[in-house]
């Protein structure tokens, strides 16, 4: 934590909006990919990222500086992400049926080849981070694109560093699983 | 048409019902103690004799407790096992003959375990390790469909 | 080999997370010099970390967050709030829904709807043989193992308990 987030957190603990104005500016595009990553969905990230905010004005008194004020603050994004998950039902119960059977369409060999193969690969694999339990997204979430430590995941999860290693496990073997098909043309999309 | 404010969570219920009637599992628990203290498998356990000598070395096993339950989607099913365990099953999903079933054995309200797994016909799930007496734990869950 | 593969598997979420020992590197790099099927789940591993990371800052460069700030702003100067009881009031008194020419029907159709999709939902589909029987396990207080077999058709997950750590890795 350095010199000025700790200024900025004193005085929001103290009641100064412009303080949050501050923390906003330095986190508010990592609380929306978290929270992205979890909800999957654009306007359910920014009610998120709204709340959470709102929240932290309300309960960053509670901060006593004993961890990283990051895992502080993306352990709220997570514990609310998962919350607007529970609640609208985003976890809907698994249907076995569909795991691989997607096929590609007909045209995709037909120009603009690239444009076309990227879109259909890339729902492909919403709908597989789709099936993963929201906890399991936010460990991949948290891990690949925010690039934490085990250590910090497991402060920002508060759970073990065990249990942040079988979700990551479990949801990258899950992925492989349901992307199986699919991984030659994967490695085809990553390299645009 | 007074009636019609009864008559129609009735219809409701009786729909509900008869949804939820394709949607349940009956499992079967069977908990028991493996040790090396002693030898021979408990005479409720021979259909399990075979299985229990390919895949693991101990030389006695006697039964501890053996349920059947029907299991109800997200209706938890809470089932004390021994040493102050207990185990919850929960039914996630479920299609014909595949059923995802959420397992947690808690210990003193903290979770020794948390998983899901799917029963189909003929499988067995196997958890086993805590300790118990001389020996360790298992529990054996499997489906009837 | 199998076995040798799904005791490596969880060192290879390690050594691509850069959070093994020395030692474990040297293991892992061993093994994946001769094994063409951790190779493939490595490399998996770095495409889909690209392919995570690319969707989600695409997602968020197409956002301009700064407006939302209006929002959180009016969100925490919020002066009063109705309280429960009385949004509730206004909400009973006020809603066309509550009429009974209106939730009568809309009762009867919701029942209607979920008899009809629990019959589809719950349609008889043949179970996937390459789908694992374990969908996640954890624990909070033991190290796990998980064993799959066809013959017999057993799953065992075996807990260790955390001293018998080293036993584990293999």
């Amino acid at each position: 934590m350095n010199q000025n987030e700790r200024g900025w957190i004193s005085r929001c603990q103290q009641g100064d909006p412009n303080a949050l104005k501050e923390i906003y500016n330095q986190y508010h595009k990592k609380v929306y990919q978290i929270a992205y990553g979890v909800v999957r969905q654009r306007e359910e990230a920014l009610d998120i990222v709204q709340e959470v905010f709102i929240k932290l004005f309300h309960s960053i008194k509670n901060f006593k500086g004993r961890s990283q004020f990051f895992t502080y603050l993306y352990r709220m994004v997570i514990n609310t992400a998962i919350d607007h998950t529970r609640k609208i039902g985003k976890y809907p119960l698994s249907s076995l049926d569909d795991v691989g059977s997607f096929q590609p369409p007909e045209d995709i060999e037909r120009g603009p080849e690239k444009t076309l193969l990227n879109k259909e690969l890339r729902e492909r694999l919403n709908r597989a981070l789709d099936k993963l339990p929201p906890e399991q997204r936010a460990v991949l979430v948290l891990r690949e694109v925010e690039g934490l430590s085990y250590q910090e995941m497991a402060e920002t999860m508060g759970c073990s560093i065990g249990t942040v290693m079988s979700r990551l496990h479990y949801s990258r073997k899950k992925m492989q699983e349901l992307l199986k098909k699919d991984l030659e043309s994967l490695s085809e999309i990553t390299s645009f | 048409m007074k009636q019609t404010p009864l008559l129609l969570p009735i219809f409701v219920s009786f729909l509900l019902l008869t949804s939820l009637s394709y949607a349940q599992v009956q499992t079967r628990l069977r908990v028991f103690e493996a040790s090396n203290v002693g030898s021979g498998i408990d005479s409720s356990l021979r259909d399990m004799g075979d299985q229990l000598k390919s895949l693991f070395s101990f030389s006695s096993y006697r039964l501890l407790r053996e349920e059947m339950h029907t299991l109800y989607p997200n209706q938890p099913v809470l089932v004390p096992i021994a040493s102050r365990r207990e185990i919850e099953l929960t039914l996630i999903g479920k299609q014909r003959n595949v059923a995802e079933v959420k397992v947690k054995i808690k210990q003193e309200q903290k979770d020794i375990l948390n998983t899901q797994v799917r029963l189909s016909p003929g499988r067995t799930v196997s958890i086993g390790g805590p300790k118990h007496g001389e020996g360790v734990l298992i529990i054996a869950l499997s489906a009837h469909f | 080999m199998k076995d040798i593969c799904s005791s490596i598997l969880r060192l290879l979420n390690k050594y691509f997370d850069q959070e093994v020992t020395p030692r474990e590197r040297i293991l892992v790099e061993d093994h994946l010099k001769e094994c063409r099927s951790c190779q493939k789940s490595l490399k998996f591993m770095e495409e889909l970390r690209s392919l995570i990371n690319l969707q989600i800052r695409e997602a968020t460069q197409e956002e301009d967050l700064p407006w939302l700030w209006q929002k959180i702003e009016r969100g925490i100067h919020l002066q009063e709030r109705p309280t429960l009881w009385q949004f509730i009031q206004s909400w009973l008194t006020s809603s066309p829904f509550l009429k009974k020419k209106v939730w009568i029907p809309v009762v009867a159709t919701l029942g209607s709807f979920l008899l009809i999709s629990t019959q589809i939902f719950y349609k008889k589909i043949p179970s996937h043989p390459d789908l694992s029987v374990v969908e996640y396990v954890e624990s909070q207080t033991h190290n796990i193992m998980v064993y799959e077999f066809d013959k017999p058709k057993v799953t065992i997950i075996w807990l260790f308990d955390v001293v018998d750590k080293d036993s584990t890795a293999s």
